[in-house]
């Protein structure tokens, strides 16, 4: 026995009438819309900071602190980065924290003046930088504040900084003084 | 080792650009080129299908791209049906796979095609797919794309060798000049003089608008064959005689020297090594010009020019018809566009046609025996790279 034929859905109620716009949401949540639109897409697309979710919970704990750390191998000390959960040359899985340098020159940089990732347009332009850290064998990655991005040269002094993301998460950056 | 002598006995591409279609169309339309182009290919021939798509999932919404090319395309793997994922070098990797199958016997005659989509209604969105190509969690939160990354390439490359924009600038004059002439290129019938290039636009300095390989849709399908039935397809098979990959780190902390790719270095010496030839050999490249400064890198890793040599190279034509190798005679990534699962298999198509004489006489090289074809992928933290040989016996 065949299905009869389902009826064709009218599409009249679907089109909304031009005079009645839709209400404007609670003010709390446009609040969190707009920064959930400015987040950078590239963070995971929740929180993922914390011991429930991350073996490197303790990363965020010490950001949070203003302490940028990473792990150490104590059977080989070999630094690592980004912090892991074992070592790569010697799979130990019981690493030592550590705290970064505080500060360190730029080995190179550039900026974004156009492309930039979703949640991102409005920082255009942003300078980003690789950052050799002062008395470790580091060389890191970030966004550079402080100063626009033709004002930057090679060897630079910068230092290190967390931020709030702005949903309760905390994340680093690189900071020109003065 | 003996294995099984394997080559590329036809390819076709489709129109690369900002192109009104589909990912699934791209791979219709890239069916019908190959049927074309290979009119002796009977679907029932083929036996196994690689699929090179880098991020379907971002760029089109779509997962499980293999069976969906197959389908798209009007084949039926009976033995081997994968997608390979390698970021830029996706199509070489369906290559590569393509290869090993047929050379160990599992496959006889396959197909590897490599399909993408990059252009969507927010760019913002296909900027983040690009960011999700890098260490997502630790590298891409800051804002790190190719642009700013290879701007730093080139920041370092300026500062300890003394290259300059200018030379920059000749790189990208001579992969447009090719891509002019190729009327499958993102830039067919454009021209760019080095003076254009050199006011267009700065986008991560100092890399300018003409620097940089556009976000492109495309797609390229090659068929490949165990040494049995080559002749079935072609008199000018592309035999492949060497493949070397390497890769030593992801995240950018571990980058060490941005100007000296050791990968590159190695990658090109094993797959040369194993078609017992050497670098002056060759009679033309593809390679990865993602950016124009990455070509420059890339003669300096390839050993046709001292290290620091590079930026002079470019500035002298060495690397245009007449000079020591004709590179990017397809008009490069930088002309063509880079839709990053097709790009791989487009440069091994040119190889093919290449070797046939089927490409306008403007960028035709000189009766080619040889090829080279290179692929960095992600922050050029992977190199992958093979070696053809024209016709001859197996």
């Amino acid at each position: 026995m065949s299905t009869p034929p389902r009826p064709r859905r009218t599409t009249a109620t679907v089109v909304p009438a031009p005079s009645a716009p839709e209400p404007a949401p609670p003010a709390e949540m446009a609040v969190r819309a707009r920064s959930f639109e400015k987040r950078p897409f590239l963070l995971d697309f929740f929180p993922l900071e914390t011991q429930k979710d991350t073996r490197l919970a303790r990363f965020y704990d010490r950001l949070r602190e203003g302490r940028l750390s990473t792990t150490r191998c104590p059977r080989d000390g070999l630094l690592h980065w980004p912090p892991r959960t074992a070592c790569p040359k010697c799979h130990l899985e019981e690493l030592e924290w550590v705290d970064l340098p505080e500060s360190g020159r730029l080995y190179a940089f550039s900026a974004v003046l156009a492309a930039a990732p979703l949640g991102m347009e409005d920082d255009v332009p942003f300078a980003v930088g690789l950052v050799d850290l002062d008395g470790a064998p580091l060389r890191l990655f970030g966004r550079v504040e402080g100063r626009p991005w033709n004002a930057l040269h090679i060897g630079q002094k910068v230092r290190t900084e967390s931020y709030d993301v702005g949903d309760g998460r905390v994340f680093y950056r690189f900071r020109v003084d003065g | 080792m003996n294995v099984r002598p394997v080559a590329v006995v036809g390819g076709a591409t489709v129109r690369f650009g900002v192109r009104a279609a589909t990912w699934s169309e791209l791979a219709q339309e890239v069916g019908v080129a190959l049927f074309r182009a290979v009119p002796e290919l009977r679907s029932e021939d083929v036996d196994s299908l690689f699929v090179g798509a880098a991020e379907p999932e971002r760029f089109a919404f779509q997962s499980h791209v293999a069976p969906l090319a197959a389908e798209q395309m009007g084949l039926r793997p009976t033995r081997i049906l994968q997608r390979t994922e390698l970021a830029c070098a996706s199509g070489q990797s369906a290559i590569r796979s393509a290869y090993a199958a047929i050379a160990s016997g599992l496959s006889d005659i396959a197909v590897a095609v490599g399909v993408e989509k990059m252009n969507l209604p927010s760019m913002a969105e296909a900027n983040s797919a690009m960011g999700c190509v890098m260490d997502r969690a630790w590298d891409g939160p800051h804002g790190a794309t190719a642009p700013p990354f290879f701007a730093m390439v080139a920041q370092r490359h300026m500062v300890e060798h003394g290259t300059t924009e200018e030379q920059m600038a000749a790189v990208s004059e001579k992969n447009h000049r090719f891509a002019n002439s190729n009327p499958h290129a993102q830039f067919y019938e454009k021209t760019f003089s080095r003076d254009k290039l050199l006011r267009l636009p700065l986008i991560a300095p100092p890399l300018r608008l003409g620097d940089c390989s556009s976000m492109s849709d495309g797609a390229g399908a090659v068929v490949l064959a165990g040494e049995e039935t080559v002749r079935r397809y072609t008199d000018t098979p592309a035999w492949i005689r060497g493949t070397g990959q390497y890769s030593d780190f992801h995240n950018l902390a571990n980058a060490g020297s941005l100007t000296d790719w050791v990968g590159l270095k190695r990658a090109s010496r094993e797959a040369l090594h194993r078609a017992h030839i050497g670098i002056t050999d060759l009679d033309m490249a593809e390679v990865h010009d993602c950016f124009s400064i990455s070509e420059i890198v890339e003669y300096e890793a390839l050993g046709l020019c001292a290290e620091g040599q590079g930026g002079a190279f470019a500035a002298d034509g060495r690397g245009d018809l007449g000079g020591d190798l004709v590179v990017n005679p397809r008009g490069g990534l930088l002309g063509c566009g880079h839709p990053l699962g097709a790009t791989g298999v487009a440069q091994a198509v040119e190889v093919f046609q290449q070797f046939a004489h089927a490409v306008p006489p403007i960028r035709q090289v000189p009766s080619p025996e040889w090829a080279l074809v290179h692929n960095l992928s992600g922050s050029a933290n992977v190199h992958s790279v093979m070696v053809y040989q024209r016709g001859g016996a197996a």
